[in-house]
């Protein structure tokens, strides 16, 4: 599982740059071409509901696809393959 | 399944502004329609007039606009039609406080079995601002330059006083919180309640000193009380403040219950 930002719905608030737990979203810097400053991912790898939620079988924390109030962020399933990144939180 | 499927997804994205709690609230109000396994064929959304009101046309169910603060009187008429059907009601709070406030008393003292979701912007958001019943005293809008000299409305205080059997009062930033007590409401028979207090960017954060929407987030944040801990503080004979205001389950109770499908 992967995070992803639907563009098309994103209108810019920024919430998500507050509820996160882990600050995966962080404040876009430049405009896509409806104008609006939609929130860049950082190392969202670290996402838990992207590591743990085959592994649980339920939707783990899940507060920034229920804060979103443009239902713009959700999880995509990854190709099969696809290289995993890894990141380490101390 | 999950709430996503719950939308239409050919209407989205909404109408509402950038940073409305609108949004939020319908997620979490579907996140637990979800979880009761209900068919979309027997759930209806009833909703009245206003920006929470435009909910129910993003959502794959029947659904019903209907006129200013009558929401809960055309819902009383489909669950006595039909109690089969599962109704869920979307109001805001010029909705079901200012106009629609004798409905809403009726509504709970017959105690029919519904959930009302009240998303309380503490304004008149789509009319252009207004003050509405539950704008707190001192706050700006346009009908009210000087600060609002009348106190709020208190409507969990008002549904527990008329008799619904279920009510809470959760915040656009408790987001677990407010699908539990939603989910909570749902199962509830009676006419369960749950006030959802939403922020405003456009109408009300402007006029109040929040010019980030993350700002009036905040602002809820900081002034939502837990219940458990008011409560702490009446024992032990402590002052509570009295600019914040009471989240939690307010009330649960079994009085007799109408309309409840046998």
């Amino acid at each position: 599982m992967k995070l992803a930002i639907d563009e098309t719905r994103c209108k810019g608030c920024n919430l998500c740059t507050k509820v996160c737990p882990y600050k995966i979203f962080r404040e876009g810097k430049k405009p896509n071409r409806r104008g609006i400053v939609v929130p860049e991912l950082d190392r969202p790898e670290r996402c838990a509901n992207c590591r743990l939620q085959k592994l649980y079988g339920r939707r783990l924390c899940g507060i920034c696809e229920l804060t979103c109030p443009d239902q713009a962020i959700h999880w995509v399933e990854e190709e099969p393959y696809e290289p995993h990144k890894v990141a380490i939180e101390y | 399944m999950t709430f996503e499927d719950w939308f239409r997804k050919d209407r989205l994205p909404h109408i509402f502004c950038a940073g409305c709690g609108n949004g939020t609230i319908i997620n979490c109000t579907l996140a637990a329609v979800d979880q009761m396994d209900w068919k979309k064929e027997e759930t209806v959304f009833v909703s009245g007039i206003g920006c929470s009101s435009r909910a129910p046309g993003y959502i794959m169910t029947d659904s019903l606009h209907t006129t200013h603060g009558r929401a809960l009187a055309f819902a009383t008429g489909v669950k006595m039609a039909n109690r089969k059907l599962n109704v869920v009601v979307f109001t805001g709070d010029g909705d079901l406080a200012a106009i629609g406030g004798n409905h809403f008393i009726h509504a709970c003292r017959r105690n029919i079995d519904m959930t009302v979701v009240c998303m309380n912007n503490q304004i008149y958001g789509m009319t252009g601002g207004q003050g509405s019943p539950t704008t707190p005293r001192g706050y700006l809008s346009t009908t009210t330059p000087y600060g609002s000299a009348e106190p709020a409305f208190d409507l969990c205080d008002l549904a527990i006083a008329a008799g619904a059997n279920y009510v809470a009062r959760w915040t656009s930033y408790h987001v677990k919180e407010l699908e539990k007590a939603v989910l909570a409401g749902l199962q509830t028979p009676g006419l369960s309640f749950i006030e959802a207090m939403t922020q405003c960017p456009t109408n009300f954060g402007r006029r109040n000193k929040f010019r980030q929407v993350a700002d009036q987030v905040e602002f809820l944040k900081k002034h939502s009380l837990l219940k458990v801990k008011r409560d702490r503080l009446l024992l032990e004979n402590k002052e509570v403040p009295a600019d914040m205001f009471v989240v939690g389950e307010l009330v649960r109770r079994s009085r007799p219950a109408m309309g409840v499908s046998p």
